[in-house]
């Protein structure tokens, strides 16, 4: 039963976080793309909200580790 | 997949204090390594770069200067020049340590002695702290006692609050986000590795291509997540230290 919620909460984790950085991306190569003297300064901006997206799945990935691990 | 860890416990006026061994090994190995690399590789230096160190060493050192001078002004984060360099150089490092190979004794429990000692919240969560209390010494210290205090209740007073716990989330993403990004990254490299092992021909050759193709990109992986720490480190530090909102 735990191994199954920790599927479950990774699953859905996994969905959120692609969903949300593939968001970031998409914004940032139309960015690029109508302002390619911008890259370097966007590129930075891009990976700081990429990490910041992540940190939300991340916590859900430690969650179901440890129901995994100790449930 | 269990591994044991071997662990030191000794005992602080009846509280159990436990140490992990292999990451402090880890640790020390990772201090020494981004000891000697910096060492040897700012022996020979002149204003004529002669040879591939140094100018390796002066890319290094610009491009954590361009991450600090694009958060604050360089008058103010001139002084954490040398501290993001340190930490960068030592989270990247620890992150590319566990990707090589991993040593597990072949005792009945598994011990793990080879790892990234950044695959350990502890570790992870101790650097974020380190981090967090230093953006309030240096906001005490550059705007004041008052100023600082006064920041919490910066747009309306009934903010406070949120802007309390805004620093332990802080702390607690900044950390969790590198521990979560390693771990997961030395799982999947453990499981492909029994995967080859354990799964006869077919499993040898169906997970070969995935493990090396896993870990170039846990490679490109360790850097972005020591780029986004200090990164985010100098983002704190510089909400800090700016006196106009």
């Amino acid at each position: 039963m735990s191994l199954l919620a920790a599927g479950i909460a990774a699953g859905l984790a996994a969905l959120g976080a692609s969903f949300g950085i593939g968001m970031v991306v998409s914004k940032t190569v139309e960015a690029v793309a109508r302002q390619p003297e911008a890259r370097g300064p966007l590129q930075t901006i891009m990976f700081i909200g990429i990490g910041v997206v992540e940190a939300v799945p991340i916590m859900a990935i430690v969650i179901a580790f440890l129901l995994m691990f100790t449930f | 997949m269990e591994h044991g860890t071997p662990t030191f416990t000794i005992d602080l006026f009846g509280l159990p204090v436990m140490f992990d061994l292999s990451t402090s090994l880890m640790i020390i190995i990772t201090c020494l390594i981004v000891f000697f690399v910096f060492f040897f590789m700012t022996r020979k230096l002149a204003v004529r770069p002669t040879g591939k160190p140094q100018v390796l060493m002066e890319t290094l050192m610009n491009f954590v200067k361009g991450m600090i001078s694009s958060n604050m002004a360089w008058k103010q984060g001139g002084k954490f020049h040398f501290m993001a360099i340190t930490l960068i150089a030592f989270i990247f490092v620890a992150n590319i340590l566990g990707i090589p190979f991993t040593i597990i004794l072949p005792d009945e429990a598994h011990t793990l002695w080879w790892k990234s000692p950044t695959a350990d919240p502890t570790v992870t969560l101790t650097l974020a702290g380190l981090m967090i209390v230093l953006t309030h010494y240096y906001g005490v210290q550059m705007q004041g006692m008052g100023n600082y205090v006064k920041s919490y209740f910066q747009p309306m007073w009934f903010m406070a609050p949120i802007k309390f716990i805004e620093e332990f989330t802080y702390n607690l993403t900044l950390g969790l986000r590198l521990y979560g990004n390693i771990y997961a990254g030395e799982i999947l490299l453990l499981l492909l590795v029994s995967l080859i092992t354990t799964g006869g021909i077919l499993g040898a050759v169906g997970g070969f291509i995935p493990l090396m193709v896993w870990q170039g990109f846990k490679l490109f992986i360790s850097a972005i997540q020591a780029f986004i720490f200090v990164m985010l480190a100098m983002v704190y530090l510089s909400h800090k230290l700016s006196d106009d909102h």
